[in-house]
């Protein structure tokens, strides 16, 4: 026996129960309350289709609200709760909406919330209060989700006699075979049906699937069927609200299949009539599922309501099982189920049904025109049978309509999949049209839509599927319309007076059954969703305690606080040592390129816009790159390190994107150039010293004088090979050193030793940000941000004269130099902090006329200097403009300069 | 519980081998220097003191010493060292294969990627490069910056497999 709790009381079930099962095993008939008019549900069926007996199961953070009570099994401690009702599932103010059901009818929000937008916030109110059935946790899973890929030369889809046929026969021809079924036991229909084929045969047959290489996963569904025969699998590795094993809660399969076969049966249909949706009234193969699988019998006195044979056998096993069978309403003409043993009544179709708490008391039916009344307490009902043909439409298949079985069946694919067992051949029914009153006749359980609601949606000129789902909402809930679609269907066609397949058909869309996010977030759930770059140094800087930053998905030390400063005045602190004397911080993001061969340099002029063969070994230049349009992309610097061998550097945030586009020039544009051009971001990683002492700090570290700006030398430093680029990102004297990333941590610490010796400071990115922004340096994402051409961010002058440059033809164009684009300004705030993001208008209420790139405090001198973008700006230097942030509520005062505030002729670079 | 061991083994130089031309004559020297062919593409060829494992058309990745390489290339391609960007990380036990399928996109769990096979291929959003070196054992190169990240995806994974 099993303990487990339903709206905190104690109930057992036994091993192997459905939460569903071991309801009825305790006479609970009574399960939730529907959406919109909380009228009182219970357990219609005994799978994935169930539309009402859905309840929220778990506590804290793995609580699964919206869980088919159908489809999870008990385990010892299950804790679940009813939803949609207050205070309690058997008394239920809800239900007043039910009292109002005339007032609610479909799109009756289309209808009523007019006025004012202010009044909107008041029926937002009301409508957030009773919109939804359970509630989302608050607290965070405390499960992981895993993703996994397959492959396989066959994947079946499910495990009935058909699919396990199918799988073996593949297995044994040497396939390799993936089987999935979504139970927790492989046989589907063999289960409540198991004199067709027994248990003994499926166990034999799967241990021979297995035995041949087959992979047979349970309480897993093909939820997704993609392009190229990729099906996704969701995987249940424990149940909704129980504590995982080792942790992963579910499992999201990359299925990619040779060929796909589904024997996903057919689901059973309701019949439409009134109150067809009290507890008592269920499918009759669930019915007998539940007797023959469970041995649960959930009710005494049986009525049965059919259109086919199939229901028969529901009888036959609530007979065996001790039931009584009221009559058999078979709507059917004569001689339909007169060889049976039971009491038949052929023309026969329910008219309504009376309820008590957790079961019927009596039902109405409609017998060869007159009307018959019986006392029973379950209603098991058999419309016919609508196949899953789910995924087949979701790989791009059409249907065919198949008239015995009034069903729609597999056709044509443009994918390798193909359609087996039941799903392929439902069984033959009788055509049948409701004949009792629409009101309450509900055809779409879930979000509680009736015939009538079809029949007003029509009346009011909804013609088209599409829009009749919409403005009912059928279709629309978590079971997406297993039970329902069909039946809206041929109302639809009966209203338009034409056959069902004419009325049209709605989009099958993935997933079959609800996915939680957290498992199409997989293991990124934690984390959102990506590792965290870690810089070579990370735990040398860790242990400094930095702010850190995100930049991309790298974390990079932001700045290094004394005691209690703060981030602004840590970078100021940081940005004046660089000034005044010496600071040093961690480059390593750079992207870095090594380019060989006899071709390195005109390689390179095709990747750069600016010259580069004319370099001498050991010079480098700043240099910048465009796309095929004229556009800057990105930039940073090339040096000569040989004769044949360059190193390119260029922005972090742009790294992959110049590694793409390098390869892309390399393979495409230059296959026939003798060079090699490999990505060496990662393997180097770098430092850089900036400030007055900087070069006594690389004096004392490589024992001689140290290269000239823009120049570079190989060196060794603590023994530790290096290569030294003269280079300034600060607007002080600098060098960048470049060493293989395993050997980082004993050259920072060299150098740390010399800056420390000098009082100087370790500075990370919002000094490094300060001293940028007063130098007039660029940032890619910033200044370079995908609109802005060399002109206008006054880098014409550097262009390679010769062109053959990627961008040189789309930079001739005449817009991208015509007046009124947007061109690299200064600005100086004339009173307060000019305000990032802002934007540049001339007066109040006028319109923008650029932006504020990036904005940073003046070091030394102190106020607030800024970059942007003005339209003209080059020619409007002394204007005065607003910046302007309405989103902070923020505004500055500022004069259009040049931009750069610091050392503009380049001065403190040389020695 | 499927089995795997993960280890990261010990910084080590790998090098970029890329041929730009005359890759019949680098080829033919190649062999003839060094005593082995230039492996297939997906395939790696040598021995623990120097391995060559082809992941492009015209690139290898050098695994040992590489000190010779420059001289058999000569003009027709080049070799750049990349060692200190790749953490080599081994996974072992007769679970690496179902690993490797986490976060995945690549069949490592094909019977045809057997001991000398490599592939290039991302897990979990990040850049690998696979070697199968026994059927016990299969290493991971992985970039540096993602390798604390991935070490711990394939630890979490290891324990659910």
């Amino acid at each position: 026996m099993i303990n487990f709790s339903f709206d905190g009381k104690a109930y057992t079930a036994q091993t192997g129960d459905t939460l569903a099962a071991a309801l009825l095993r305790n006479g609970i008939g009574l399960v939730g309350r529907s959406f919109k008019y909380h009228r009182p549900r219970g357990i219609m069926t005994a799978g994935v289709e169930e539309p009402n007996a859905l309840v929220t199961v778990g506590e804290g953070g793995r609580a699964e609200p919206n869980t088919r009570a159908t489809d999870v099994f008990v385990y010892e401690g299950l804790v679940a709760r009813s939803q949609n009702r207050w205070p309690n599932l058997n008394f239920d103010l809800g239900a007043l909406f039910s009292l109002a059901s005339p007032m609610l009818p479909a799109g009756f929000y289309y209808k009523t919330f007019f006025g004012s937008a202010k009044r909107w916030m008041l029926y937002e109110y009301f409508i957030r209060k009773a919109a939804g059935l359970g509630n989302a946790p608050t607290q965070a899973d405390p499960d992981r989700f895993s993703h996994r890929a397959a492959f396989c030369d066959v994947l079946v889809v499910g495990a009935g006699p058909a699919g396990l046929q199918a799988a073996l026969d593949a297995a044994e021809a040497g396939k390799r075979v993936i089987m999935v079924e979504q139970d927790n036991i492989l046989g589907a229909s063999l289960i409540r049906d198991p004199q067709e084929l027994d248990a003994a045969w499926i166990e034999t047959t799967a241990a021979r699937i297995r035995a041949a290489g087959g992979r047979i996963l349970t309480r897993t569904t093909a939820s997704g069927y993609w392009e190229n025969d990729l099906v996704t699998l969701t995987q249940r590795l424990s149940e909704p609200g129980q504590t995982p094993t080792h942790g992963v809660a579910q499992r999201l399969w990359h299925v990619r299949a040779g060929q796909v076969i589904l024997a996903s049966g057919s689901i059973e249909r309701p019949m439409a009539f009134a109150h067809n949706d009290r507890p008592g009234v269920m499918l009759s193969q669930a019915l007998r599922s539940y007797v023959r699988r469970f041995g649960v019998i959930p009710g005494k006195r049986l009525v049965i309501a059919t259109n086919n044979d199939d229901a028969y056998k529901t009888a036959q096993a609530l007979k065996d099982a001790g039931a009584q069978i009221v009559a058999i309403l078979d709507a059917r003409p004569a001689p339909a189920g007169a060889n049976s043993g039971h009491r038949v009544y052929n023309d026969a179709v329910p008219l309504s049904t009376k309820g008590a708490r957790h079961c019927l008391k009596s039902l109405s039916a409609l017998v060869d025109g007159k009307t018959m009344e019986w006392d029973a307490d379950l209603l098991a009902v058999s419309g016919g049978f609508t196949p899953v043909v789910h995924l087949h439409m979701q790989a791009g298949g059409t249907l065919d309509w198949n008239e015995d079985a009034q069903a729609f069946v597999p056709a044509s694919s443009r994918q390798n999949v193909t359609t087996i067992g039941g799903a392929a051949e439902p069984q033959p029914i009788f055509k049948m049209v409701p004949v009792s009153k629409p009101k309450k006749s509900f055809i779409d359980f879930q979000n509680d839509v009736t015939l009538a609601d079809v029949d007003l949606a029509w009346a009011e000129g909804y013609r088209s599927v599409e829009h009749l789902k919409r403005y009912t909402t059928l279709g629309m809930a978590t079971d997406q319309g297993k039970l329902s679609n069909m039946a809206a269907l041929g109302r639809l066609a009966e209203k338009q007076g034409v056959a069902i397949p004419e009325a049209g058909l709605t989009t099958f869309r993935p997933p079959y059954t609800p996915v939680t996010m957290g498992l199409i977030a997989g293991a990124g759930a934690k984390d959102a969703g990506a590792h965290v770059r870690r810089l070579a140094l990370y735990d040398l800087h860790a242990a400094k305690n930095p702010i850190w930053q995100p930049l991309g998905y790298w974390f990079r030390p932001r700045s290094y606080p004394n005691g209690g400063e703060t981030l602004a005045q840590a970078a100021l602190r940081e940005a004046k040592a660089v000034r005044n004397n010496v600071g040093m911080t961690d480059v390593s993001t750079l992207a870095k390129f090594e380019v060989s061969g006899p071709d390195a340099a005109a390689f390179l002029e095709i990747i750069c816009a600016t010259t580069v063969s004319k370099l001498a070994v050991g010079r480098g230049r700043y240099t910048f790159m465009l796309r095929e349009d004229g556009i800057v992309f990105d930039d940073g610097t090339v040096w000569r390190l040989d004769e044949n061998r360059y190193l390119l550097t260029s922005s972090t945030g742009g790294a992959d994107r110049m590694a793409t586009h390098i390869s892309y020039v390399r393979q495409y544009l230059c296959p026939h150039l003798r060079v090699s051009a490999v990505n060496v971001q990662e393997h180097y990683a770098g430092l850089a010293v900036a400030g007055p002492q900087a070069k006594a700090v690389l004096a004392a570290l490589i024992g001689e004088d140290p290269p000239r700006h823009m120049s570079t030398v190989p060196a060794v430093i603590s023994g530790v090979p290096v290569i030294i680029l003269a280079a300034s990102y600060s607007g002080e004297r600098a060098f960048e050193i470049y060493i293989t990333a395993s050997d980082a941590a004993t050259v920072w610490a060299a150098c740390e030793t010399q800056v420390n010796a000098l009082n100087g400071a370790l500075y990370g990115l919002e000094a490094m940000e300060f001293l940028r922004i007063e130098k007039g340096h660029l940032v890619v994402g910033g200044e370079v941000d995908g609109r802005m051409t060399p002109h206008d961010l006054a880098l014409d002058k550097m262009l390679n004269k010769a062109g053959g440059y990627i961008g040189a033809s789309g930079l001739s164009r005449p817009a991208l130099s015509e007046p009124g684009r947007r061109q690299l300004v200064g600005l100086e705030a004339i009173a307060g902090d000019i305000p990032e993001g802002s934007m540049l208008i001339p007066s109040e209420g006028a319109s923008p006329q650029g932006h504020v790139s990036a904005a940073a405090f003046r070091i030394i001198e102190g106020g607030s200097v800024a970059l942007g973008q003005l339209v003209d700006g080059f020619s409007r230097h002394g204007e005065i403009l607003i910046a302007s942030s309405p989103t902070r509520g923020q505004k500055a005062r500022v004069r259009v300069a040049a931009a750069h505030f610091y050392d503009s002729a380049g001065e403190r670079y040389r020695d | 519980m499927t089995k795997v061991t993960i280890t990261t083994l010990p910084a080590a130089p790998l090098h970029v081998f890329e041929i730009w031309g005359n890759a019949a004559s680098v080829a033919k020297r190649f062999k003839a220097a060094m005593g082995f062919a230039l492996p297939a593409t997906g395939r790696s060829g040598g021995s623990d003191a120097l391995r060559l494992i082809r992941f492009e058309p015209t690139v290898w990745l050098v695994e040992g010493d590489a000190s010779a390489l420059s001289a058999i290339l000569a003009d027709d391609g080049a070799v750049t060292a990349i060692g200190g960007g790749i953490v080599r990380i081994r996974l072992s036990g007769p679970g690496w294969w179902t690993l490797l399928m986490e976060g995945g996109v690549f069949d490592a769990e094909d019977p045809a990627f057997s001991v000398g096979c490599s592939a290039a291929t991302i897990i979990d959003h990040v850049n690998v490069r696979l070697h199968v070196i026994s059927d016990d054992a299969c290493d991971a190169y992985v970039p540096l910056s993602f390798s604390q990240g991935l070490l711990h995806f394939w630890k979490e994974a290891a324990l659910s497999l």
